[in-house]
Order: structure tokens, then sequence, then C-alpha cells
């Protein structure tokens, strides 16, 4: 696979080029397939691997010159993860990193637009990360039906 | 007072849903604009690692509420991969047949919208209407209207019952006759040339590094489909060009390409390729089985690993992420929409300097579908 050839590690997973990366690396990697072809950013996405204490960040990056599509991967401890950010080498990098900020708690250092994104007045932790509780919150926020109590029900 | 700011959505007939765009405005034309999105957040993807492979199904079509269907198939084409299936052929040919269809549907809605944002109300009524017939088809095909819970891991979830194939083609060959009339009343109408050409242009050499997919990147001269880029279902034996700037058939190149016009004229023109398609793939179906045996839906586990899948849809690339880590439920899930591009960083760029009036149809044009953004 000519991402593979490229940055000279990696391995094939179901047809795509997987490339494991650090966080130092991760940008000249993704600078280096983008300045080869892969000029098409898909996604950048995070995953929760929570019994690791990690976070998975993937970025997508698809060839249309090579017709091939490679992930780079970043490993992020869960405690207080942050990752440079990209958006200079990509403009849509920026609401996918507002994205992850808002649901994974992840930090982008170089990103001015870390704005709420579509959550609105949140303080609870992140709700994408496993271990929040959705069942829990939604009982709480939307099971809230008063109890009326016996002496009040009298006379109705 | 030189600057103000408009407000336009959530409840607004000028954008593409609940969605909203925060306007800075000095006089008539845009200074800046802000993408406002988190009214139809839904919380699939998380909702999704809480179920099984197969309860998905019902959750993914619900992610784009115009074409449901591209969903189904980007989730079904993951769980394969990681599965290692291969599907049935006669699956893979009711497919497209399914897929070209809502693409159809997802088209005449979307013109008929876009024509509405001129001001040009008799095409919204037809469109809409004429898009009944095909839900009727998906209604016999599938039970239901909108979200069809059809394509399956393995293959489709029923056979085609008979009669089917001559309802289509009555369908199709209706449709074909009532879009020369849209040709007549929209796409040869003067206010259509003379406010769409040169609006809402996305610069050619940015267009792929801004993330821009599907009809959007044709209009702007690419002919990149990923039907045929990386041919899924039955793509491959189907017989088709790209539709792309400036081959745009018997209608007028009166812009330089990338602008609202060539946008909706590459979506008309894929009308008939989709119409084109699915008369091939009726001809071409083979007999055979149309769902693999599944494994128990409760105990089915995915072996461990990380699955990608893209679809071409009416409005732009969609991509499934999906890692499993051996387990009877996904670890993660992750859809990328094509409006998640579209509607927020181009729609912010390209809304820049542009006169109010054209806000609406600049957005109509790129597509822009709110659901997908948010999940």
């Amino acid at each position: 696979m000519k991402a593979l050839e490229l940055i000279g590690k990696g391995e094939e997973m179901h047809g795509r080029a997987y490339i494991k990366s650090d966080k130092e690396e991760a940008s000249s990697i993704i600078k280096k397939l983008k300045e080869n072809g892969f000029d098409h950013f898909v996604m950048l996405s995070c995953v929760d691997w929570i019994d690791n204490n990690e976070f998975e960040l993937v970025y997508h990056l698809w060839s249309y010159e090579h017709k091939e599509h490679v992930m780079v991967s970043i490993i992020l401890p869960r405690d207080n993860p942050s990752m440079s950010s990209m958006h200079e080498l990509f403009p849509q990098i920026e609401t996918y990193e507002r994205e992850i900020h808002e649901m994974y708690g992840v930090d982008f250092e170089g990103n001015n637009r870390l704005t709420p994104f579509m959550l609105e007045g949140w303080h609870d932790m992140p709700p994408m990360r496993k271990d929040f509780d959705s069942k829990k919150f939604a009982e709480d926020v939307f099971d809230s039906i008063p109890e009326i109590k016996e002496e009040e029900d009298e006379g109705i | 007072m030189k600057e103000y700011e408009l407000f336009i959505g959530p409840q607004h007939p000028g954008v593409t849903g609940n969605m909203m765009y925060h306007l800075w405005v000095d006089g008539d034309i845009v200074t800046k604009a802000e993408c406002n999105v988190g009214y139809l957040h839904r919380g699939f993807e998380k909702l999704m690692e809480s179920r099984g492979w197969m309860q998905n199904v019902p959750l993914v079509c619900r992610i784009c509420v115009p074409e449901p269907d591209v969903n189904e198939m980007a989730y079904a084409m993951a769980v394969e991969q990681l599965m290692d299936w291969e599907v049935p052929d006669r699956a893979s040919y009711i497919r497209v047949i399914v897929l070209e269809l809502a693409r159809i549907a997802a088209y005449l809605m979307s013109i008929g919208s876009y024509a509405g944002s001129l001001g040009i109300y008799t095409l919204p009524q037809w469109t809409l209407g004429d898009r009944d017939y095909i839900l009727d088809i998906f209604e016999q095909l599938t039970g239901a209207r909108v979200y069809h819970i059809y394509i399956w891991p393995g293959g489709v979830r029923w056979d085609m019952p008979e009669g089917l194939p001559d309802l289509i083609e009555k369908t199709l060959s209706y449709i074909e006759k009532r879009l020369k009339l849209y040709d007549d009343v929209f796409f040869r109408n003067r206010v259509f040339f003379d406010r769409a050409a040169g609006i809402g242009k996305i610069p050619k050499n940015r267009a792929i590094e801004w993330g821009v997919t599907g009809p959007n990147l044709r209009a702007c001269g690419y002919g990149y489909d990923v039907r045929k880029l990386e041919p899924y279902a039955a793509y491959g034996d189907m017989d088709f060009e790209v539709v792309k700037y400036p081959e745009l058939g018997d209608f007028e190149v009166i812009s330089d390409g990338c602008d609202a016009y060539t946008r909706i004229v590459v979506r008309r023109l894929e009308i008939d390729q989709s119409i084109s398609m699915v008369r091939q793939a009726l001809k071409k179906m083979p007999e055979g089985e149309h769902i693999l045996k599944h494994p128990n839906w409760l105990k089915w586990k995915a072996p461990a690993g990380y699955a990608f899948s893209r679809v071409e849809s009416s409005k732009g690339e969609y991509g499934y992420f999906v890692v499993s880590d051996g387990s009877s439920k996904p670890v993660r899930i992750h859809v990328r929409g094509p409006s998640y591009t579209h509607g927020i960083n181009v729609a912010e760029t390209i809304l820049k300097g542009a006169n109010i009036a054209d806000v609406s149809q600049i957005l109509f044009s790129l597509d822009v579908c709110p659901p997908d953004i948010e999940r």
C-alpha cells in the first residue's frame, strides 16, 4: 500500500492502511501524506479505551490519486489528554477537534474555537466518555415527575 | 448602525433543517457567518455503543432523514468487513435499486427545496408529491416509507415481492415525464439563471482540502464519485459516466462552475443517471439468496478490529468508522456525514460576502442536512 511505503510502518486492516504514531510525530506524518496525494481529510475520530486508561485519536485520510484510505492513530492518556491542533493543514479539522473536546474532553492546543458545539450549558463529565452513565443522566433529568403526597390528594 | 446581527433558524424556512446560522450583516452583505448546531443531537453514537450489532440497524437509518438508506448500507458494509462476509449477488443488486431510488427521492426533495428558496414554490409542491410515488415503492418492498431498516449486514431483509419491478418501471417513466416539466418550469427559467449563476462559489483549488464531496465537488469539475472510486454493492457492474462540470448535457454552461447553478444542475443530471442505474440493476439482477445465514443475534460477536466503509449519498461522502474489541457490542461507531464540512466550515466561509437574499439558496445548493452533523 502506498501510505505504508511512504511512512515506512503500519499494517493493513480490512483493506485500509493503519499507522500507529505518537503525539510528536503525528503532524509530520499527516503533512507528508497530504503532500503525497492524500489530500482529502475524511474525519477525526476518538475512541475511549477505558480499560487501558487511554484515548485513541484516529485521523482518516483518503487519496483520490491512489484510491487508498489511511488511518493514523495516536494514543493519549485519559487523564488530561492534550494534542496539538492540525486545523492549519485542513480547515475542517477545527470542527472535529471542537466536537472531540466537548464530547471526550481532549484539549487541542492551538485551536482557538473550542467553544460549545452541540451541548448547551453542560457542566457534567464529557458525555461520550465510557464512564458517563447516560441512563442515570436520563433518569435524573427526565424522570422528574413530582410525587403527590397523600394529604395533598384530598379533595381532588 | 453599520453592522447588525441576524439569526436565521432553527425554525426558519430558509435554512435546511433544525440548525441555526448567526450572521453579521453590513447593509445587505454578510460579513461573518457562524453555524450553530445542537437542536438535533440525539446521541445515536453513544446509544450504539450499548446495543448489539444487529440492534443498531434501526438506529443508523435515522442519521439522515431525506436519504436514510445510505446509512444502512455503510453500516452493513463496515460490519461485513469485520465479519469477513461476502454478500449474495442478488442482495447487491437489490441494494443498488434501493440506494438509487432513495437517491432520486432525496434529489427531488433537495431540488424542490432549492427552487423554494428562490421563490418558485410550484416546484417543491410537485417534487415532494412525486417523491411520494417512490416512497410507495419502498412501502411495498420494505413495509416502511421513510426509515426502511431493509439493508442488513449480510444482505437485504426480504426478497423483492412479485410485481414490484413493474411498479418501479411505471414510477420511473412517470418521473421521466415529470422531469421534462421541471426543466421547463425551473431549469430553463430565467429566474434560476439570473439568480444562481456565480453565487456561493467554492474556490476550485481549495475544494478537496476543505472536504467538499459528492455533487458539490463534481460541480467544481472533479469527477470523483465513490461509486466509481471504490465500487460497493453492484456498482462495479453498472454502466454510468460521472456527471461533472463542464459536461452538463442539455443544460447550458453559464458560469465557471463551483456555484449554486452548477451544483443544482449536476443534481438534476444525476436523477437521469440513477433512473438508468435502477433499470440496469433490474435487468441484470440474478436469482438466488437475498441474505446470508446470520449468527444468533444475541450472542453474535464481531472479531476485534477497525473497519471503515464509505458510500456516495445524494449529499456527498458518508463514512462509517466501526471499532470492535471482539465482543457483542461495538466499542465505537463514528459517522462522517457530508454536511459536517459543507454546513459548517464551507458554508461559514462562502457565506462571507454574500447578499442576505442569497443565503438560503447557497445553503440549499450545498444540500446541508443537519441530522448528519449531529447524529
